[in-house]
């Protein structure tokens, strides 16, 4: 029985299918556009092409993310909250604590003993301490964002920034440069503050073990270093930390279904041919 | 030969420009203005050189120079330094007696102070963890626009519906204007919605300090008539602006110097 989850985020749509063991079938990962429902569609049905299933074989398709209300044949829409949740509590059954960072927001997330949301924290009001920070000063230093992490763990040092605000650190950072600061301390000094802003927002919920880093910040290899540097123990990351809130939804609709609900029309992929 | 042969100067060493001004009797007689660029104290020299010249005085023949702004101790003189909030108030006090709040809206900083009758600041906040209240914003968005910043005010006065932004951080703002322009917005109002969102940010900075009538807004914000109307609107009140709202406080500087409490 296969279940789909499809995670829309700022800049990154993904598809998870998993059967009803829970196992991944199939996963695939496009990008967001100003028009999600055709790519939306695009990513879906690449995901199914790779799982070698159908659109109709799909038992029950879930949509999250904050495009999750543009997505017109899922068969319902549940919070990135609950779905990062239920995700990486597949993966990781100790996880108490989820740490997100998306590209324009971050999240912290508290499990409980059952691995329900118990309380959440969000930052989505401003680029501080979101994936958006790094993307501009990477442009700004003329790095590709993935190379970033790398370079931060090179560093011999940290130069400290003081700014938050990802505008006025932009300043800061040429300012540092003009003064002949090197660019991988800059860089660690950059992680460093994007930690301290996660870490202290998510303070709130109690920092405890296991800890997990999910989400495009967990494949930056520097910054889970520097939020483990600050929570003071070693933390978690998914082996694939873009598709945890796919995964997650996938299985949500898996457990709606196994509790029998049933999508609520008979779902044909005429259904979208609409917006494709 | 003036009546009066007492001159002083005030020299506001901010973040983004240097301001000098030199007053005879009250009344502002000679003033520059000149971008800070690397050569702070250079650059600072040469406009009071300026400055000076056009007021047909020489340096050692003014009766007071005071020093303000957050570069005041690169300054090229001896003289003695006064916060740029304390020189902010006696400037907007002695332009208009009835000012109880100023709003300053620079380049980098926004601050807000609430002063008595007397012009002392009896209240004092400054917005710097966030370039969303600050001139910053406008001058980030208008860069997108390929617009110098002086054309904002007037543009944006002609905004039809202007566009509401999801949040209001500057740097997501950005991204926001560049799909909204693909989807046909116009400039202005863009600038219109960026004029909101700082103001929703300036009267949460003036709430703290509690506002008090008459409002008097300076800095370079105070040349955007767009801005100034937001603001106006957020607070429910008619705003004031000086003639050079950038100027306040090197005009107030030079006041302050003129008296006995700080003079040489």
């Amino acid at each position: 029985m296969p279940f789909a989850g499809i995670d829309i985020g700022s800049t990154m749509t993904k598809v998870v299918i998993a059967d009803e063991k829970e196992k991944v079938l199939a996963a695939h990962i496009g990008p967001t556009g100003a028009e999600h429902r055709h790519l939306a569609l695009r990513v879906m049905d690449e995901t199914i092409a790779r799982a070698g299933l159908t659109f109709a074989a799909l038992d029950f398709i879930v949509a999250t993310g904050y495009g999750r209300i543009n997505v017109p044949f899922s068969d319902k829409q549940i919070t990135e909250i609950t779905c990062h949740a239920r995700g990486i509590r597949a993966l990781f059954a100790s996880a108490k604590i989820i740490i997100d960072i998306g590209g324009q927001d971050s999240k912290g997330i508290k499990l409980d003993a059952d691995g329900k949301v118990s309380d959440f924290v969000m930052n989505d009001k401003c680029a501080a301490g979101t994936g958006r920070f790094l993307e501009v000063i990477a442009e700004t230093l003329g790095i590709a964002l993935a190379d970033m992490g790398a370079i931060a763990l090179a560093a011999e040092g940290v130069v400290q920034i003081s700014n938050m605000c990802t505008v006025f650190a932009e300043h800061e950072v040429t300012s540092r440069l003009a003064e002949g600061a090197g660019v991988p301390e800059i860089v660690a000094g950059l992680h460093q503050a994007i930690a301290g802003r996660v870490v202290n927002m998510t303070r709130r919920l109690g920092l405890e073990k296991d800890l997990v880093v999910t989400g495009g910040g967990a494949k930056n290899a520097g910054l889970v270093e520097a939020i483990a540097a600050q929570v003071g123990f070693a933390v978690l990351t998914p082996p694939e930390p873009f598709i945890t809130g796919a995964l997650g939804a996938a299985l949500a609709g898996k457990d709606l279904f196994q509790r029998g609900i049933r999508p609520q029309r008979p779902r044909q992929r005429e259904d979208v041919t609409f917006y494709s | 030969m003036k009546a009066n042969p007492r001159f002083y100067a005030g020299l506001d060493m901010g973040s983004v420009s240097i301001k000098a001004v030199i007053v005879n009797d009250g009344q502002m007689v000679a003033s520059g203005l000149i971008p800070s660029g690397g050569q702070y104290k250079a650059a600072a020299a040469r406009l009071m050189e300026e400055v000076l010249a056009k007021a047909a005085v020489a340096l050692e023949d003014l009766s007071g120079l005071v020093v303000t702004g957050l570069g005041a101790q690169s300054a090229p003189f001896e003289a003695p330094q006064v916060s740029d909030i304390s020189c902010q108030a006696r400037g907007c006090h002695v332009l208009f007696p009835s000012a109880r709040t100023i709003i300053d809206i620079g380049g980098q900083f926004t601050k807000a102070a609430r002063i008595t009758p007397q012009a002392s600041i009896a209240d004092f906040l400054m917005s710097e963890k966030c370039a969303t209240g600050s001139g910053r914003f406008l001058q980030v968005i208008a860069r997108i626009l390929h617009m110098p910043i002086e054309a904002i005010g007037p543009l944006s006065l002609q905004a039809q519906s202007p566009v509401e932004f999801s949040t209001n951080c500057a740097v997501f703002a950005e991204s926001e204007t560049i799909s909204r322009l693909a989807e046909g917005a116009q400039p202005a109002d863009i600038l219109a919605g960026v004029h909101r969102a700082m103001a929703a940010k300036v009267k949460m900075l003036v709430k703290r300090v509690k506002l008090e009538a008459e409002v008097v807004l300076t800095g370079g914000g105070g040349e955007d008539a767009g801005l100034v109307q937001a603001v106006g609107q957020a607070l429910g009140l008619k705003i004031r602006v000086p003639e050079t709202p950038r100027l306040t406080a090197a005009f107030g500087a030079a006041c302050l110097a003129a008296e006995p409490t700080v003079k040489r």
